[in-house]
């Protein structure tokens, strides 16, 4: 095929949207390990501004990773078995759950987390402890992980897997840990991914939360921005990059193996 | 010793009112292979799912494995090995892991469990598979897995769902042919369940014909083939021809001619046919070309499909409906030409006429 006027045209275009989006983050990255940003990279660069934020923020970064690992328990626990009711029995009433499941995600984070204020504000150890905020990503997080459970569940025909291994004399748990979950393993998986990098990430509904003493990652990032000098908000971008870049990877890792999987020709013969 | 099942007062109504099975009692033998026909959404599979206790019976029913009351009991308890038209097997586990998964819930140990998996793998020639994934297996090869795995545990009894239904016809053929062996050797008690009547000829030491949610005839296959009990059954089992006509004192006339040697027994009333209207059902020998001098009937011949070592024509003018008659494969016949035939009547599947048709 020859190459034509069109095709560069539009790998210009591609590599000029490209750069609208990477620079910003280059620039940004860089202004974290420069001296002086106002003097520009001549300054030189350093590490002082990461261990600074370090040093400020540790506690945030370290209660994000944990609310974040607990949203991801808690997630696991209430959102696979949703599914699989939800699969598996499917109602009215389910199907009502569903869609009330899935509010938190459509009404802005703000106004669920005043629902929540308003709600359990006046429990004061609840509402200064890290477990409010935690309800919050809970709320939030719960429909990604319980729709990519289902999905995958939706598909494998769980009925016929299910009366095979009764068949074979294994019972209701036996079945759901044995059968069920390693098959719904890409789901789950994909899930898991979605459920830890939005409550590392999420602002909306954790700013308005949040109280002096639980302040995650993504708050006390708002906080750097308003209040330090530029250099160690962007530094404090770089160890948020750092953390959610893996995992943004590995869910795009996992989106592409299912799909060369899907994809993949059944080349077996009927030989037999 | 296998096992047998005796159901009593069976029926089957599903929530939404659907009335899948009317009352009917079944027994089969220990060791017999059952075949269930009949076509599609006839309740087959709802009989099969109730003898697995994946389906439990309307109140009054009660189902027993050797005397033993299993009619509350769920499928966990039954022992029973089921194969699935979908095959059912697990996708996050080999092949050898399919078929020991049930030997190990029964809690067999390491040792004597791997031994038993590699037996079975050989009995159903996939020994060289053990270690693949499902979804690098081709249908027939994972028929083959579902059947190791279901007789894996040594069941009471085996239940066995159209299992072959989703292979090509010369896959079908071989496999049923295997199967056939393999009940044989296993001398287990199995129920079959297929739409399909070669199927069911070839493997059933009885079959049960299905009708809308009812048992049609239960017999051996030579007495379904020859001795339909009712036009459902015979034109299910290939006698689709028909005929109409007269008993007279005993005798059969079709239209001017009067044939003597009939079999005018009626199962359902339990009686001959002496008198009255009658319909005929058979198959293409009931029927057979002939010159003119000594044809009872001509018709015209609508179509010709060749066979290989016959020709079959499709004649109207004979029947209410078009019949069908076999011929040699060499004669050179038309379209639209005439042909001369004679009745083989004791060929002929004699009913009562129903007053609703004719
Ligand atoms: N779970 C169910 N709920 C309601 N109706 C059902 C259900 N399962 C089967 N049926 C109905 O019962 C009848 C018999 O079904 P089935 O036993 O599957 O027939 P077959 O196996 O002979 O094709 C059909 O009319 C079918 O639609
Ligand atoms: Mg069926």
């Amino acid at each position: 095929m020859r190459r034509d006027w069109k095709f560069y045209s539009q790998l210009g275009l591609t590599i000029v949207l490209c750069l609208f989006i990477v620079v910003p983050v280059v620039m940004s990255a860089l202004a974290g390990v420069t001296v002086n940003v106002f003097k520009g990279l001549s300054s030189g660069l350093t590490l002082r501004w990461v261990f600074e934020v370090w040093d400020l923020y540790a506690q945030s970064i370290l209660l994000s990773l944990g609310i974040a690992m607990a949203c991801l328990v808690v997630t696991l626990l209430a959102g696979v078995p949703l599914a699989y009711v939800l699969v598996r029995r499917p109602s009215r009433m389910m199907r009502l759950f569903e869609e009330l499941l899935t509010l938190p995600v459509a009404i802005p984070g703000l106004a669920l987390a005043l629902a929540l204020l308003i709600t359990y504000g006046g429990v004061s150890g609840y509402r200064s402890s890290w477990l409010f905020i935690l309800t919050g990503h809970v709320l939030f997080t719960l429909p990604f992980m319980v729709r990519s459970v289902a999905a995958v569940m939706a598909a494998m025909d769980m009925k016929m897997l299910e009366e095979g291994a009764a068949s074979l004399g294994a019972g209701f748990w036996r079945r759901f840990f044995g059968v069920i979950v390693p098959n719904a393993k890409p789901g789950i998986l994909a899930g898991a991914l979605m459920v830890v990098t939005l409550s590392i990430g999420e602002f909306n509904l954790t700013w308005m939360l949040h109280t002096p003493l639980t302040k995650t990652l993504p708050v006390g990032l708002a906080d750097a921005y308003a209040s330090m000098r530029l250099e160690i908000g962007s530094a404090y971008t770089l160890i948020f990059f750092v953390l959610i870049m893996p995992l943004l990877i590995a869910m795009q890792a996992l989106a592409d193996r299912g799909k060369r999987a899907s994809r993949r020709i059944d080349t077996a013969e009927d030989t037999l | 010793m296998s096992t047998q099942i005796r159901l009593r007062n069976c029926a089957k109504t599903f929530a939404d009112g659907t009335r899948a099975l009317a009352p009917f009692d079944l027994t089969i033998e220990g060791g017999e292979t059952i075949v269930l026909l009949g076509p599609s959404g006839c309740g087959k599979t709802t009989i099969l799912r109730m003898i697995a206790g994946l389906e439990f019976s309307d109140a009054g029913g009660v189902i027993s494995f050797d005397g033993d009351d299993v009619t509350r009991q769920s499928i966990e308890k039954r022992r029973v090995g089921m194969v699935f038209q979908s095959y059912a097997l697990f996708p996050n586990m080999t092949v050898a892991e399919n078929v020991a998964y049930g030997l190990k819930v029964h809690g067999v140990p390491g040792k004597e469990r791997d031994a038993r998996v590699d037996a079975m793998l050989e009995m159903m020639h996939i020994d060289m598979l053990a270690d693949r994934r499902i979804d690098q297996l081709s249908g027939g090869q994972r028929q083959r897995v579902a059947l190791a795995r279901a007789i894996a545990v040594q069941p009471r009894v085996l239940l066995l769902d159209e299992p072959l239904t989703a292979l090509d016809a010369k896959l079908r053929v071989r496999l049923r042919t295997e199967i056939n062996a393999l009940l044989r050797k296993l001398g287990i008690t199995a129920v079959y369940v297929t739409h399909d009547q070669e199927e069911a000829m070839a493997l059933g030491d009885r079959i049960v014909v299905m009708q809308k949610g009812e048992i049609a005839q239960i017999g051996t296959p030579r007495e379904i083939y020859r001795k339909p009990q009712n036009p459902f059954v015979a034109d299910f089992v290939g006698a689709a021809n028909r005929m109409t006509g007269q008993m007279r004192d005993g005798r059969l006339h079709i239209g001017a001619h009067v044939f003597d040697a009939v079999d005018a027994f009626d199962p359902r009333h339990g009686a001959i046919i002496d008198q009255g209207a009658v319909e005929l059902y058979f198959r293409a020998d009931g029927l057979s070309p002939c010159d003119l001098d000594e044809a009872h009937f001509t018709g015209r011949v609508e179509a010709v499909s060749y066979l290989g070592e016959r020709l079959r024509l499709t004649v109207s003018g004979i029947g209410p409906q078009a019949v069908t008659i076999d011929t040699h494969a060499d004669d050179v016949i038309e379209t639209g030409a005439d042909v001369h035939c004679r009745v083989n009547a004791d060929r002929l599947t004699v009913f009562p006429a129903v007053a609703a048709h004719s």
